[in-house]
């Protein structure tokens, strides 16, 4: 019996977009020029619109979520960005680099974006619809056993949404929503889909270097790096299994899982310190040159391009 | 014809005897009895010196000589590697005003044991949070085959907790629910202290 015959079709077409995809992302190095959008705003103008909000009633689309919390969280996330979350276990740590940007750019876009999701049940931002999924509004809430976002009912809602919204290579096996797979492939974050996301909803101008299999080929890694954080916010994605090890396995898969926000970086001889943001906090980080250059998998380098940063840059 | 029998059963019965011995399951029903005053010597100085400083300690290597130093601080986190009694080790401690020779001797303590990790972990219940210690060992033992992997996990508990019928840790909020600890379900020793035998240590 010939192979094709025993592989249902859309399982079929599934493995082909797989392999297409693989391939593309393999070959491709320097692949996303993103494109800017309007003015951005200020955290008081988020911290305004907020407030005004005195009375807030539960959404009947999101039946789990209590409004005082879910005020409560927007309030905290914005005035605080850093405290976002993306919750232990989860593989949400894409949707949260990229919420911390977001809050950073544009909280009143953020806080009007949630809002609309949360009194209307979909939400348009810029050029994007979201429109949650049944088991999205369901679960959105309830998601346990993962630190403080246990209790952070919109972050819950807005890492679900664009888990939901947004699909890369990696979710295809995994479309639909079931309780738990927020710790799965259907909420993994590839690099070509970060880029995308990041396109969609920030208000910058974004370049990226790297793939999810190869390391980007940009000479000096640290003088590479150091000068694109000198000139816009950068992200890189790292393969976080052998800088935060959970197992003494000695023959790992060298890929990256994970995307954190650079915030400072020094070498001194060979050792690189880098502060990077992720899961609430910043931390610092000691390696050598060879370890560095053996976690970073993908750069995004993102700059705010209306006409003030631009004098700034000069 | 029976005795042949017997006489090929006799090693494979014998291997298999090994094997449970060393099995995950039979080393957690009683490695911590065997091991309590040790345990509860490690987790009651980690009790002690976190409120000095928060920290986290871990051996990332297989032979026991790499230690993961993680400091905590309210600005930031700072994650640094030593080799196990490094002078750069004591500095560093010192740097951050910790205490230096009780976190050492807590360090030698999780060595001699094969300890991989502790840390203070924090869970919600009722939207209010509550911590708990979090301790994996690497027992000897479960370097048996077919258990390369596995970890001894502990959690220490500061208060009584639920159990079903079974001695499963339970959600306190439903009593029906079973806990995760990092996507594990966890088993009671005694009121306040759980394991369960996991393939990570953190």
């Amino acid at each position: 019996m010939k192979l094709y015959a025993i592989i249902p079709y859309p399982t079929r077409l599934r493995l082909v977009i797989l392999g297409c995809c693989l391939f593309v992302t393999y070959v491709a190095t320097a692949i996303t020029e993103v494109v800017s959008g309007p003015v951005t705003s200020t955290t008081a103008q988020a911290m305004a619109y907020l407030d005004k909000i005195t009375d807030l009633k539960s959404s009947a689309h999101w039946p789990n979520i209590k409004s005082e919390m879910f005020l409560e969280n927007l309030k905290n996330n914005v005035s605080k960005p850093m405290s976002l979350y993306a919750g232990k276990g989860t593989n949400f740590c894409g949707y949260g680099a990229l919420t911390y940007l977001f809050l950073q750019d544009d909280p009143l876009g953020y806080a009007t974006l949630l809002m609309q999701l949360y009194l209307d049940g979909k939400a348009t931002f810029r050029t994007t619809t979201f429109d949650p999924s049944v088991p999205i509004k369901q679960e959105a809430g309830q998601l346990k056993y993962k630190g403080i976002l246990d209790i952070n009912p919109a972050e819950q809602m807005w890492y679900l949404t664009l888990a939901d919204h947004y699909k890369g290579y990696l979710n295809i096996f995994n479309l639909t929503y079931d309780p738990g797979d927020e710790n799965k492939f259907w909420a993994s974050v590839n690099y070509a889909k970060f880029n995308r996301m990041a396109r969609h909803l920030l208000h910058y101008e974004g370049k990226a270097w790297g793939a999810d299999v190869m390391r980007p080929k940009v000479g000096d890694l640290y003088d590479y790096i150091s000068d694109k954080m000198a000139t816009g916010t950068v992200v890189l994605f790292i393969n976080n299994r052998i800088v935060h090890k959970k197992d003494h396995i000695q023959i790992k898969l060298g890929v990256p899982t994970h995307f954190v926000v650079a915030e400072r970086i020094s070498r001194v001889n060979d050792v690189i310190t880098l502060v990077y943001w992720d899961y609430g906090r910043k931390t610092q980080l000691q390696m050598s040159a060879a370890f560095f250059k053996r976690i970073v998998f993908g750069i995004s380098q993102f700059t705010k391009k209306e006409p003030d940063a631009k004098k700034n840059a000069k | 014809m029976l005795r042949k029998m017997r006489n090929k059963l006799l090693p494979v019965c014998l291997l298999l005897a090994v094997l449970y011995s060393c099995s995950p399951r039979n080393i957690s029903t009683k490695y911590y009895f065997e091991n309590e005053k040790v345990l509860d010597r490690i987790e009651e100085s980690y009790k002690a010196l976190y409120p000095l400083g928060p920290f986290n300690i871990g051996f990332t290597d297989r032979a026991f000589k790499t230690v993961s130093l993680e400091i905590i601080t309210d600005t930031l986190s700072y994650i640094y590697e030593f080799r196990i009694n490094e002078p750069r080790l004591t500095d560093t401690l010192l740097a951050y005003n910790l205490n230096a020779r009780k976190i050492n001797l807590l360090i030698n303590q999780m060595h001699d044991i094969r300890c991989t990790w502790i840390n203070y972990a924090d869970y919600y219940v009722d939207e209010k949070k509550h911590n708990l210690i979090l301790m994996s060992i690497k027992p000897v033992a479960l370097k048996a085959p077919f258990s390369y992997a596995k970890y001894y996990v502990l959690t220490y508990f500061p208060q009584p907790q639920y159990f079903d019928n079974e001695g499963r840790l339970l959600d306190r909020r439903k009593l029906r629910e079973l806990m995760q600890i990092n996507g594990e379900v966890f088993h009671r020793i005694n009121s306040k202290v759980c394991y369960t035998v996991s393939g990570h240590f953190r």
